[in-house]
């Protein structure tokens, strides 16, 4: 896609979103979250499909309003539209998933500042269609989330040898729990193998 | 028109206030449902330390702690009472304070005697997933099932893994230190108060 021209609907946007592009391991945005959320699974889960939400709605928005929003505001505008699908996210899970609103804490207003949704709004849906837009919000959504769950289903089982809340066999009789990898600094630890091995993987197109 | 200073002023006002209608229309339609959810969770806390709640789906928690439960009078030193058959069965002392994070909020059953816990559980807390977040666990909060309050100053301890435990101490969890140092606080501060609002009740009389 080049920068000036609308890209089109295609494959490009797919692949970009999920791989070639990847928000967490080759933008390294959104890095905040990434280390807070992914210590148990269902809470990593629930943060995903909450920012995939937030995100391809965000990008259609922001894409609708494209044309008439100055240009010297866009960013405010930004802003005010992400609270707005983050809010009404918040309200959602405190009125029908109480339990899971307790969870995550402060985490679901925290969407807001996540800088992949500001990066995606920024960089493609303020200058694209909003299909496109839609598309390349809900991917990019996706290529977090997996690179999220990756890393959450390690930490949740090494550190307490369960996945989901299931106890493993083998992890949670025999295995030594890693204790430190709950905790935040095992965060980096697992970040950071997951970029490592994500990257060692080439595309084509890198040769 | 667009590139006039006052576009974007207007502009903005006009998003603003389309979208801020939108949230306070979706805020006031799910405005009940928030509060009764606050409410219930608190009432299951309530049953909880006295092991009422347990197999009770969320729609009857309301009826049970009716039933079963009396709001604070004047000799109850601002707990909530357990009563079965006329007779009180126990208090629930309602704890709150600062967590690690952001308040934390509970009830902490006490026998009829007022000298042992009969359990401890908790409505509001913001505490880190996994780790702060595990005091409301059953693992860390069935620890204080039967242990007995501390006289004076040193009424409950929460002490690390390994030491030997008194008869008014329970273990912490691993990894949440500033928590647990919190929370330990948290019941003194409270219990004692607690015990001096019940004697200053007494006293008046």
């Amino acid at each position: 896609m080049s920068p000036n021209g609308q890209a089109t609907l295609n494959r490009d946007i797919i692949v970009d979103g999920l791989w070639r592009n990847n928000p967490v391991f080759r933008q390294v945005l959104g890095i905040c979250s990434t280390l807070a959320v992914t210590n148990v699974v269902l809470n990593t889960v629930v943060m995903c499909v909450s920012l995939t939400f937030v995100m391809a709605l965000s990008c259609v928005t922001v894409s609708l309003l494209r044309n008439i929003t100055p240009r010297n505001i866009r960013m405010m505008v930004q802003t005010l539209i992400i609270a707005f699908y983050v809010i009404i996210v918040d309200l959602i899970l405190k009125a029908y998933w109480p339990d899971m609103s307790r969870n995550l804490g402060p985490y679901v207003g925290l969407i807001i500042t996540n800088c992949i949704i500001m990066g995606r709004c920024e960089a493609f849906a303020g200058s694209n269609k909003p299909a496109a837009s839609f598309v390349d919000g809900l991917f990019n959504g996706l290529g977090y989330s997996f690179l999220l769950l990756t890393i959450s289903v390690f930490r949740e089982l090494l550190g307490m040898g369960t996945i989901l809340g299931m106890e493993m066999p083998y992890f949670s009789t025999l295995w030594d729990k890693w204790i430190i990898m709950v905790m935040p600094p095992g965060a980096f630890f697992a970040l950071a193998c997951v970029i490592w091995v994500c990257r060692s993987f080439k595309t084509k197109e890198q040769g | 028109m667009k590139n006039k200073p006052w576009f974007a002023v207007v502009y903005m006002f006009v998003v603003t206030a389309f979208f801020s209608s939108i949230v306070i229309g979706f805020a006031a339609f799910t405005k009940d449902r928030v509060e009764a959810n606050k409410q219930i969770a608190f009432e299951r806390s309530v049953l909880e330390v006295f092991d009422l709640a347990k197999g009770v789906a969320a729609g009857n928690i309301h009826s049970v702690f009716v039933e079963k439960i009396k709001e604070p009078d004047e000799k109850s030193g601002g707990a909530y009472l357990y009563v079965e058959d006329g007779e009180t069965k126990g208090y629930a002392v309602p704890i709150s304070g600062k967590g690690f994070w952001a308040p934390i909020k509970g009830i902490i059953g006490v026998s009829a005697d007022k000298k042992t816990v009969t359990g401890i559980s908790f409505y509001e807390q913001n505490e880190t997933p996994g780790l702060g977040a595990e005091i409301e666990q059953l693992d860390f909060r069935s620890q204080f099932e039967g242990k007995l309050l501390g006289e004076g100053d040193e009424v409950f301890g929460i002490v690390p893994l390994g030491t030997e435990l008194a008869d008014n101490q329970v273990n912490a969890i691993s990894g949440a230190t500033q928590t647990c140092t919190r929370l330990e606080l948290i019941i003194n501060e409270n219990i004692s108060m607690w015990r001096q609002q019940i004697a200053g009740e007494e006293v008046e009389k």
